[in-house]
């Protein structure tokens, strides 16, 4: 007798992993062994400490899963699987599971689990297959929708190929390259392409090796380059850019070149608007006219938004149009008061510095003068002229830091020696919650005056961040001071009070600790970076991380970010003020899932950087 | 909440124990009188240590003298888990043609049946599993009668059997006196019963589905209405 239990077997298929494997014919045998409890709500399905050997199927209901200490780790619904971590550990478990609603649970015994674990690789697959992973796949489906996905890459080319024959030599490539204003140059053999040159080559392959111009070009180019069909995506275009790290591609159709896409060519058609905004920025001869085009700001914004460019396009363009307002202040500042009596640098702290900017931020900067300065003498040009800046910036729709750290500020206007002596004071004898309020100085760009002061100083922080490890500790501990609002699967884990009573704050409890965290990391290897993303790309070559942890920081911040920039888009559409809360009621699925996860990476991670910098000091 | 006794007075409740061995005796020799041979459980059996069998069966219409079974489904449980593993399904080739109208219903057409065994031969089966077992239906009426017919056309003999029927559970889980309802009593179909435990839906009218939906019925409504440590005698019927 054929016993078939459809219902049960129907209602595993419709989840991962077994919907992936529901042909495995040992899945009706399997089912057979099942158990079925009916579990009411508030009950232990694993209770704390106790072993456990079942791997547990939600097939209505919800769960919460407690860690040891009995810290809500996560809520599971509906097709979760659960109990697999103990079983892939001998029966030993670390967590434990309540029900948080009448649940009705299929009970699949730890043997069988076992057996499609080591026979099936698709099964195994998914339970190996971290979160992280997971979330990786998901991203990558979720870009579909991205238009340059939509876009073939030839829509992207700007004039037809430019090339040279094999036979040139370099003087002849780089004066083609020069006419032409172009970065790069097709090499050809009777019109079939065998290679690409490009401006870094000339630079760092001939230039610099002291070759004679006379030399033939093959000895420079790059022979035999990744090209691409004229029918891909430029999506592919530009995975491939950052899967290879190069920055030109020709573009073939028929097996002939018919131009070359480059990475600016992506960031033009991303940013087009902003590109625009920054340059009528430096236009403008008035406040008058800097405000107005503020007022185009949530314009761009929503653009860009719409243009489905990523956190780190829409970070770098607010970014720079963020610097662009400060600059041509400055410029009109000096027309007004006059030039500086002593150099000095115009520092922008905290998101501008990382170029991570959204729409909605206060002002955080401050004045870095030369050693020549002379507090009687050139006092009050700098009072003057800083407190002109930082007001009118108000003016420009960047609000004055509530937190008074402002170039306006005296004490935020100090010499490079005091600012150096500052910064040892604050490394040398670090204090977590003083350094909650400086981490902010922490990420410090120059965008105005003479940079090298800044570039100074960032090197004395780095010098005396690698000395001191009882500051990393400390810096560690303050990046795990804000944690992810984590098990807000149905009942959300939520922020404040009255109106902000039904959200939770994304840049406070996602963004913000993975860029503490990355800091940290940035700080422990020397990265002279201050971008996010790019110190995370030097702490994966520092290998400080397990391989790929890297990676999953920088999509947990993407994931984060976009959910961030979405919903400040839809609040600016609802003409709301854009803020960082979000309300998990207006998040789809999908988004719900995502978040969980890469709040999922942000506390393991937190977790980690605690035993990485565990320092002796209290 | 406090937990439901149902309703008998201490001198209505059955000893099917004692009925159970009295039927041993009269049983032609056969199948029946081995099924009644293997005994009952004592009625002062806690619940929560009763063999319990969920049981539902499909048939070609509602008239137990008319109509026939043409499939059955079994699966044991306990008030804490339902064993998959002892499931067991039969179908039975019935005397009279199929009419339209039931096909729809169980969706089990003329050609899966004609393969199937008649239920002569698959009853004596049945009797095996049943044994010692306390079942467990939505709505003992229909079960109860068709097995019983079944068995006299067979056997000669009546098949009895306790029964806990989810059905009645309910009713006596959501009754309320008129005084205090409003509008219609709560309906007491399998699948309304179900979502008032927010058990998931099933597709209804296969036999081993529906036996495992009454399944997981029974073990919501005694982790809400029953106490597991009552005897067995308050519940049964």
């Amino acid at each position: 007798m054929d016993v078939e239990l459809t219902e049960i077997l129907e209602a595993l298929c419709q989840h991962p992993p077994f919907n992936e494997i529901a042909d495995d014919p040992q899945l009706n045998d399997m089912t057979k062994e099942i158990e079925i409890r009916y579990v009411r709500s508030g009950e232990w399905v694993i209770a704390p400490s106790m072993p456990n050997n079942t791997l547990f199927f939600i097939r209505s209901g919800a769960l919460e899963v407690l860690s040891k200490e009995n810290k809500l780790i996560r809520r599971m619904n509906e097709g979760e699987l659960f109990g697999y971590y103990s079983l892939l550990r001998g029966g030993k478990s670390s967590q434990s599971m309540r029900t948080i609603e009448d649940s009705l649970l299929y009970c699949i015994p730890a043997r069988w689990f076992l057996k499609l674990y080591e026979e099936n690789d698709i099964f195994s697959d998914f339970f190996e297959l971290a979160r992280e992973v997971r979330l990786r796949a998901a991203m990558e489906s979720q870009n579909s929708d991205v238009s340059l996905m939509t876009c073939p890459v030839i829509s992207l080319l700007r004039r037809p190929p430019i090339s040279a024959d094999i036979g040139s030599n370099i003087r002849t490539a780089a004066k083609i390259m020069t006419e032409h204003r172009v970065s790069s140059l097709l090499i050809t053999d009777n019109d079939e392409l065998i290679g690409i040159v490009t401006d870094r080559d000339l630079r760092t392959r001939a230039v610099a090796e002291g070759l004679d111009y006379d030399t033939s070009i093959s000895e420079i180019m790059t022979r035999d380059p990744i090209i691409m069909d004229s029918g891909d995506y430029a999506s592919e275009a530009v995975l491939k850019m950052m899967e290879r790290n190069v920055h030109h591609i020709p573009i073939v159709k028929h097996g002939r070149p018919i131009g070359v896409v480059s990475t600016g060519d992506i960031i033009q058609k991303e940013s087009h608007g902003s590109v625009y905004l920054i340059s009528d920025i430096y236009k403008q001869t008035s406040i008058e006219g800097l405000k107005s085009i503020s007022l185009k700001m949530t314009h761009t914004f929503t653009q860009l938004v719409f243009a489905d460019a990523n956190t780190q396009m829409i970070g770098n363009a607010m970014s720079h149009i963020g610097t662009a307002f400060a600059k041509r202040l400055l410029q009109l500042a000096e027309e007004k008061f006059g030039p500086p009596p002593v150099p000095y640098c115009f520092i922008a702290l905290g998101s501008q510095a990382r170029e991570e900017q959204t729409i909605k931020t206060d002002q955080d900067n401050a004045l870095i003068l030369s050693d020549k300065y002379n507090k009687k003498l050139h006092g009050d040009y700098f009072e003057a002229l800083t407190d002109w800046v930082c007001r009118n910036l108000d003016e420009c729709g960047y609000d004055l830091c509530s937190g008074d750290i402002m170039a306006s500020n005296p004490r935020w206007r100090q010499p490079l020696s005091v600012w150096k002596d500052n910064f040892s004071e604050w490394i040398q004898k670090p204090k977590a919650e003083a350094l909650l309020r400086l981490s902010i100085f922490f990420d410090l760009r120059g965008i105005y005056g003479d940079k090298n002061l800044a570039v100074q100083l960032n090197q004395h922080i780095r010098q005396q961040a690698k000395q001191h490890s009882g500051f990393l500790t400390d810096m560690a501990r303050n990046a795990n001071q804000r944690k992810p609002p984590l098990g807000f699967f149905r009942q959300f884990v939520l922020d404040g009070e009255g109106k902000q009573s039904r959200t939770f704050n994304l840049k406070e409890r996602g963004i913000a600790p993975i860029i503490d965290i990355v800091r940290v990391h940035a700080l422990a290897c020397g990265s002279d970076k201050l971008n996010t993303l790019e110190r995370i790309e030097d702490i994966e070559a520092a290998g400080l991380l397990q391989e790929g942890r890297a990676k999953d920081l920088a999509i947990a911040l993407e994931m984060i970010g976009m959910v961030r920039i979405r919903n400040q888009k839809d609040q600016i559409e609802a003409e709301e003020t854009p803020n960082n809360h979000v309300n998990p009621e207006h998040l789809s699925s999908l988004e719900k899932r995502n978040l969980r996860d890469a709040f999922h990476i942000v506390s393991r991670q937190q977790e980690f950087i605690k035993f990485r910098y565990a320092g002796k000091r209290s | 909440m406090s937990k439901l006794i149902l309703k008998h007075p201490k001198e209505e409740q059955q000893d099917w124990q004692a009925m159970f061995s009295e039927w041993a005796e009269e049983a032609p020799e056969g199948p029946l009188k081995q099924y009644y041979q293997a005994g009952m459980i004592a009625p002062d059996t806690a619940l929560e240590d009763t063999p319990l069998l969920a049981l539902d069966l499909e048939t070609t219409g509602l008239d137990p003298s008319q109509d026939e079974i043409i499939s059955l489904g079994l699966i044991p449980l306990t008030n804490k888990t339902i064993r998959c593993q002892g499931a067991q399904y039969w179908m039975a080739k019935p005397e009279r043609s199929l009419n339209a109208e039931s096909v729809t219903i169980h969706e089990i057409t003329h050609t899966e049946l004609a393969e199937a065994p008649r239920l002569h031969a698959i009853l004596d089966e049945i009797l095996v599993a049943l044994a010692h077992q306390v079942v467990v239906v939505h709505c003992v009426a229909i079960e109860r009668q068709f097995l019983l017919e079944a068995s006299m056309k067979i056997y000669g003999y009546p098949l009895y059997f306790p029964v806990l029927d989810t059905m009645d559970i309910e009713r006596q889980a959501t009754f309320k006196p008129w005084w205090k309802r409003f509008g219609k009593q709560p309906s007491l179909r399998l699948d309304a019963c179900r979502q008032r435990y927010k058990l998931p839906r099933y597709k209804a009218h296969h036999a081993l589905t529906d036996a495992l939906s009454s399944a997981e019925l029974l073990q919501a409504q005694i982790s809400y209405h029953l106490d597991p440590t009552a005897e067995i005698s308050n519940y049964w019927i």
